[in-house]
């Protein structure tokens, strides 16, 4: 009782400030912008948050974003990591649809993936979690259970002394959530969903956080190859803030998370 | 003296260690806190984020958070301190450095400031001290 009157006068003082609005301007000088704290877990926006952007400029069809299965015996670590990013994107665009059958084939998918990698044997919990919310088209708790697997595989791996591995989850998860959402702009155009791409900062934080990885891992053909893409598609989602990207540059930043894709899939490792 | 060293450092470290396990407490607690503040947000419909910064504020100082917005979510920001902080208030900033308006909350060790971004790409939270001496406090945000 005493809880819900606590969030009661919580929500009417919030309202009373929202009433009254603006706080005092100023500006914050670049130097202090660049000392900014950073980290993937607040800094980097989850599926899950960019799906939900992307729902407010209309209906989207998020099962016409549905990709075939992919092979879940990968031998190179840093491919699983990035396929397991990729995945977990996938169990969001299967919660958007509200298709439980598809989040329980992700969901398992998912613990294989991350069985390879060696993580917790606690996220064989987290796959039973997923299966009983999706039975229950429990939809809001499903997208908390997504992202605190992928949290729990990001821990797991730095526990292991795999943080380096961690950057790559994160990545695979963008460079997926971006295929899809940049494949439904392109089949119904308008400037508000287009003018969630916008992200240059984002793609540059990841970038440069493969940067810090081990020179060995960096050396990597799939890492490297990875790496040297997305420098160019940092240039290709810096579009000046207030404009929309157009219907051509929506196909050129699909194109190539596209590209980054495949070869991250793809069983055929580059040389 | 040699028989001694060894058994300072002891104590040094035991008391290192006593210190690093109270501020981690404390650090758990403004998370809590900060939790707390965000679930009443949950009630309109806002999701939390299973992330969290937290770290220590200083007097007249501020740390600053980078965050990636969605041009079309709604976001709250909440923040929580433990004591010796007493007030705090969390604030926004755009790429540029420029303040944006924000809906705002504030309850002593408690703030938030809400936020509908009409442009995607990198924002800054700022967490001011504004009463009270430094202490641990924990950011965690919410959208929708």
């Amino acid at each position: 009782m005493i809880g819900l009157a606590r969030v009661g006068v919580l929500a009417l003082v919030a309202g009373l400030f929202a009433a009254t609005g603006a706080t005092d301007t100023g500006r914050l000088p670049a130097d202090q912008l660049e000392k900014a704290a950073r980290n993937d877990s607040i800094s980097i926006p989850t599926p899950g948050e960019l799906f939900a952007a992307l729902g407010k400029a209309g209906k989207t069809n998020w099962s016409g974003q549905y990709r075939g299965p992919i092979p879940v015996t990968y031998r190179n670590r840093a491919q699983i990591a990035l396929n397991l990013g990729g995945l977990i994107a996938d169990g969001f665009i299967a919660v958007e649809a509200k298709d439980s059958q598809q989040v329980k084939n992700i969901g398992s998918d998912i613990i294989k993936l991350a069985k390879a990698l060696g993580v917790s044997e606690n996220l064989l919990g987290r796959g039973n979690s997923i299966n009983e919310f999706a039975e229950n088209n429990e939809w809001d708790t499903l997208q908390e259970e997504l992202e605190a697997t992928q949290n729990e595989v990001k821990s797991s791996m730095q526990s292991h002394a795999d943080q380096d591995l961690v950057i790559l989850v994160t990545l695979g998860g963008w460079i997926r959530g971006t295929q899809v959402v940049t494949a439904a702009i392109m089949q119904n155009h308008d400037e508000r969903s287009a003018k969630v791409l916008r992200q240059p900062a984002l793609v540059h934080f990841m970038q440069s956080k493969i940067n810090e990885i081990s020179p060995e891992l960096r050396k990597e053909p799939l890492v490297k190859d990875v790496s040297e893409q997305l420098g160019e598609i940092e240039k290709l989602v810096s579009f000046p803030a207030g404009k929309a990207p157009n219907a051509n540059e929506v196909r050129k930043v699909n194109e190539a998370v596209g590209k980054v894709m495949a070869e991250i899939e793809s069983k055929e490792l580059p040389k | 003296m040699k028989r001694w060293l060894p058994i300072l450092l002891s104590i040094f470290v035991l008391g290192a260690s006593i210190a690093v396990r109270a501020e981690t407490d404390a650090e758990v607690r403004a998370r809590k806190d900060a939790l707390d503040v965000a679930g009443a947000f949950s009630n309109d419909g806002f999701k939390i984020r299973d992330g969290h910064w937290c770290g220590v504020l200083k007097p007249h100082d501020h740390t600053l958070v980078a965050v990636n917005l969605y041009a079309g979510n709604q976001y709250w920001f909440s923040a929580a301190a433990v004591e010796p902080a007493k007030k705090i208030a969390v604030s926004l900033y755009d790429e540029t450095g420029k303040q944006v308006t924000t809906e705002s909350y504030n309850n002593e060790e408690k703030a938030a400031a809400g936020f509908s971004p009409a442009n995607s790409g990198q924002y800054f939270v700022s967490v001011d001290l504004v009463e009270g001496e430094g202490g641990s406090f924990c950011l965690v945000y919410s959208y929708k």
